[in-house]
């Protein structure tokens, strides 16, 4: 007996071990004082104050706590009273019920919130708050009714029967005899509950809208560059379940060894318990929350003076200057509502979709498709008077030469990083993109996860244009990647390529110019070169799409960008190259910014070099052809 | 006892408008082809032709359902007995088990992911602890290991859970009985504990292996950009491709292999509780 006691405990330890580790991980480097994820560079408290002056982590973990306790509540009820009635129904109406239910469960989660999004766009609804707490009910009720079902399968029916035969109403029979029956199945269901909604992402992301997002939402969009301040918020919660824990686990034995004679039983101590520990932490939650939203909201002026005081601003993760927002939130006494895109195409299906922005930041190719499909407001250049400042590099740009549509916000190139340590800088210079199929470097490669970004290296290489719809040249470009994935073990990857080669994961890497910048910024090892095969040059610009609700924020926002102070801020924070004529100039010539950096000023009048049109036959010729070279 | 039926209408009315008719919106979409247009309506099974004829993701099909299958497996075979060493606990601890559990879940499923991929990267903890035994570095991340450890890591909880509500349910003098009756500890288990814990492993294989099969984002971290399931294709259509079309007829194609496998196991279910009855 003892021996088998033994290893019990061994083998619950190793489990808490494991489920533990990655929590220990978390709390270990929310404590780091340095952005990495591997190497502990000592103690510091930094991403803890960062988190807590940051508004929109406070909002998410606030919406998050808000929607998932609603959304447990809810369909924990509703799950178990329909599963209740469905036990007494007709077969043919449970299986129809079980079935429908099985949907979302077994729909990857995509498929559903696309159906969603489809749905609450077909019937105009406002996207937000309320249509995230819907769609969470809609997919938590089936796994409370999962949990519950079983349970009343094992439940004897004469059961019921009994009870009402000895004078029960059904509602008593229902609370005191049932319920009690199934409790295991409802708390198991709600605690499923809990988790599903409280972990969700991309149900979430695709039907909420108007700047209300959630924890993952958050974490997803930020993760452009891996920001500790996610740990110190992990951490926290943590220390914030164990305090609740605590207290539901400890006060009914504190309790039990005073209150032995008050003969209150075990179970309802502990609800109480729990409850208490549940108002607690919403208490907390809602005091912290409250002091990020405080402030007076009513913005008179702005009001007057644009016809309304909050702008949105629809933009890739971290792609903003630390203080950006805040100052100009200041200035002009207004509130920006930001929100984060992972792709232009991840925005393309959100502006479809009928979401409403003031301001979005694509890239070129996707501004001409919204320009074509006629999604695009011309601009008002008399609220432009910033458009001055404008560097030469950016005007007249293939797209929109004239600035009608957009205006440009940040610009750069694509290029090899590579650590000249272990690489040779001859083979890189003299092969450019042809490195990639170098056999000496196998298994040293970082290749962007995007169709885009590599058939343009595949053309280049061969000798095309990156704008090829050519099959024969498309076919030549799709063998080469072929057999860049057969003999070089490239590793394809997205945002995680900064902090791997700021850590010297791998040799060789294709990034954008403003990722170099950071990487070369941070790790001496690396160097960065222009292939002369020609490369992508690109630009991202602000536009004004036609449903923006604020129009005239948004001029006044595009001009702000192209003040100094702005343009300053975002590049140097950023890394990337701006588009406002002495702030380039200031950050590649000074010894204290980017002089040294051969990544941040993108090579120009190169003949060789090309911005990305919009092809539509194209686009989808080529990101077929790249799943199929992932998946070989 | 018709009145609990009518506990039933509110909610197959919510299922209509929140379940069927956004999934009619999506079968529109797999049965036609061209752009995401919904009036110039034309029947056609040219996206299913498309997937079914094209051996690059007939494999991606196959190697989505053989993680998933592995996963859940390797769920069920240390969720299982973890279950059943937290069931035999005292009450007590019993519970704190299972809410030590739990907890991990409560953390956001894409920060632990990321907190993996630090411990997996070749210069992570993981080999540093290695490392003081001599061994490694191995080369973990990017690997088929890292998405499965991943996918056992997120899911088995639910496992773990389901079993052990049904394990914790169980009448304790049915043990009792059976060892009076002179039957061995395996032969309890194996004729007793296990039929009735059963139908919590059914429920738990369900909660297991469907987010295995559809799950993109544990195989783009752990698995890296060149680690396709089948979820990550449908990702790309909706996302990156746009072809919504497309994209919709591999869900429904997806929806109909996973409700066939969960027949299948249903069928499983039923047949150890009807011998068990000889």
């Amino acid at each position: 007996m003892k021996k088998q006691g033994l290893t019990s405990k061994i083998v619950l330890g190793l489990t808490l071990l494991f489920f533990y580790l990655p929590i220990l991980y978390i709390i270990v480097f929310s404590f780091n004082s340095t952005r990495s994820l591997t190497s502990f560079g000592g103690f510091s408290l930094r991403w803890y104050e960062k988190m807590f002056s940051d508004s929109a982590m406070m909002e998410a973990v606030f919406y998050t706590v808000i929607i998932a306790v609603i959304a447990t509540a809810v369909s924990t009820v509703v799950g178990t009273i329909t599963a209740i009635g469905l036990s007494k129904s007709k077969k043919v109406v449970q299986q129809i019920v079980e079935g429908v239910n099985q949907l979302p469960v077994m729909n990857p989660d995509i498929v559903t919130a696309i159906s969603l999004l489809i749905f609450f766009s077909a019937i105009a609804v406002k996207k937000g708050f309320f249509t995230m707490l819907l769609a969470h009910i809609m997919f938590c009720i089936p796994y409370v009714m999962l949990s519950v079902t079983p349970k009343l399968r094992s439940l004897d029916p004469n059961l019921i029967d009994a009870a009402m035969d000895l004078g029960a109403t059904p509602f008593q029979a229902l609370v005191k005899v049932i319920v009690p029956q199934i409790r295991p199945g409802i708390i198991s269901g709600a605690l499923i509950a809990f988790t599903m909604s409280f972990d969700d992402f991309i149900i979430s992301y695709f039907v909420t809208g108007n700047g209300v997002q959630n924890i993952s939402i958050l974490v997803y969009t930020m993760s452009k560059r891996v920001n500790p301040s996610i740990n110190a918020l992990s951490t926290l919660m943590i220390l914030l379940i164990t305090f609740v824990l605590g207290v539901v686990n400890l006060v009914p034995i504190l309790q039990a060894r005073r209150g032995r004679k008050e003969g209150v039983t075990p179970m309802s101590r502990r609800s109480k318990a729990m409850i208490g520990a549940a108002v607690i932490v919403v208490g907390i939650v809602a005091v912290v929350v409250g002091m990020s939203f405080s402030g007076d909201r009513k913005k008179e002026d702005a009001i007057a003076k644009y016809g309304s005081d909050t702008m949105k601003l629809y933009i890739t993760g971290e792609y903003l200057g630390e203080d950006v927002i805040s100052n100009f939130e200041k200035q002009f006494g207004v509130d920006v509502i930001v929100e984060y895109f992972d792709s232009n195409e991840m925005m393309y299906t959100k502006l479809q979709a009928g979401d409403a922005y003031d301001v979005v930041i694509p890239s070129d190719y996707m501004i001409e498709r919204l320009m074509q499909l006629d999604m695009l407001q011309p601009l008002d250049h008399s609220r432009l008077p910033n458009l001055e400042n404008l560097s030469p590099a950016v005007q007249n740009l293939s797209f929109d030469p004239d600035n009608s549509y957009s205006v440009p916000y940040f610009w750069g190139s694509v290029g090899i990083v590579y650590n000249h340590e272990n690489v040779d800088p001859k083979d890189v210079e003299e092969q450019g993109y042809g490195v990639l199929l170098n056999t000496d470097y196998a298994g040293q490669l970082y290749v962007y996860d995007s169709e885009r970004d590599s058939f343009m290296m595949a053309f280049k290489n061969l000798g095309y244009s990156m704008n090829s719809d050519d099959p024969a040249e498309i076919q030549a470009a799709y063998e080469w990647l072929l057999q860049m994935n057969a003999t070089m073990e490239p590793a394809y990857v997205t945002d995680e390529v900064i902090d791997g080669m700021i850590n010297g994961y791998k040799d060789i890497a294709v990034v954008y110019s403003g990722d170099a910048t950071v990487i070369l910024d941070e790790n001496e090892e690396m160097s960065f070169w222009m292939p002369m095969e020609g490369t992508n040059i690109w630009y991202d610009c602000m536009v004004v799409p036609k449903n923006a609700e604020n129009p005239l924020l948004a001029h006044e926002f595009i001009n702000y960008m192209l003040t100094y102070e702005a343009a300053y801020d975002n590049s140097e924070y950023v890394g990337y190259t701006s588009p406002h004529v002495e702030v380039e100039a200031e950050m590649s010539t000074s010894e204290d910014l980017y002089a040294d950096n051969p990544a941040y000023m993108p090579r120009t009048g190169y003949e060789k070099d090309e911005v990305f049109t919009f092809n539509e036959a194209q686009k989808k010729a080529l990101s077929e052809l790249w799943i199929k070279v992932k998946a070989h | 006892m018709k009145r609990f039926r009518s506990m039933t209408y509110p909610y197959v009315v919510w299922i209509g408008i929140m379940i069927v008719i956004p999934m009619l919106l999506i079968m529109l979409y797999a049965f036609t082809v061209d752009g995401n247009d919904v009036s110039s309506f034309q029947f056609s099974f040219e996206n299913f032709r498309r997937f079914v004829t094209d051996t690059v993701f007939m494999e991606v099909l196959g190697r989505s359902l053989y993680i998933a299958v592995i996963t859940t497996v390797i769920c069920v075979l240390l969720g299982y007995p973890v279950a059943y060493l937290i069931a035999q606990l005292p009450s007590q601890s019993n519970m704190l088990m299972i809410l030590l559990i739990t907890m991990p879940t409560w953390i956001n499923m894409l920060v632990r992911t990321y907190a993996w991929m630090g411990i997996l990267q070749d210069n992570g903890v993981l080999n540093t602890i290695l490392g003081f035994f001599g061994i490694g570095p191995a080369h973990m991340l990017h690997t088929s290991f890292a998405v499965i450890l991943g996918m056992v890591y997120n899911f088995i909880p639910f496992m773990i859970l389901q079993i052990h509500t049904s394990l914790d349910k169980m009448d304790k003098n049915l043990l009792n009985a059976a060892a009076d009756l002179g039957a061995s500890k395996v032969q309890t288990f194996l004729r007793v504990t296990l039929p009735l814990s059963l139908p919590g492993v059914i429920s738990g294989i369900t909660l297991v292996f469907l987010p295995a099969v559809s799950s993109f984002f544990i195989p783009k971290l752990l698995g890296g950009g060149q680690y396709v399931l089948v979820g990550n294709i449908i990702e790309t259509q909706f996302l990156t491709a746009g072809d919504w079309n497309f994209g919709s007829a591999i869900s429904l194609i997806m929806a109909l292999i996973i409700m066939f496998s969960m027949w299948l196991t249903n069928k499983v279910d039923v047949q150890p509780a009807t011998s068990g009855k000889e």
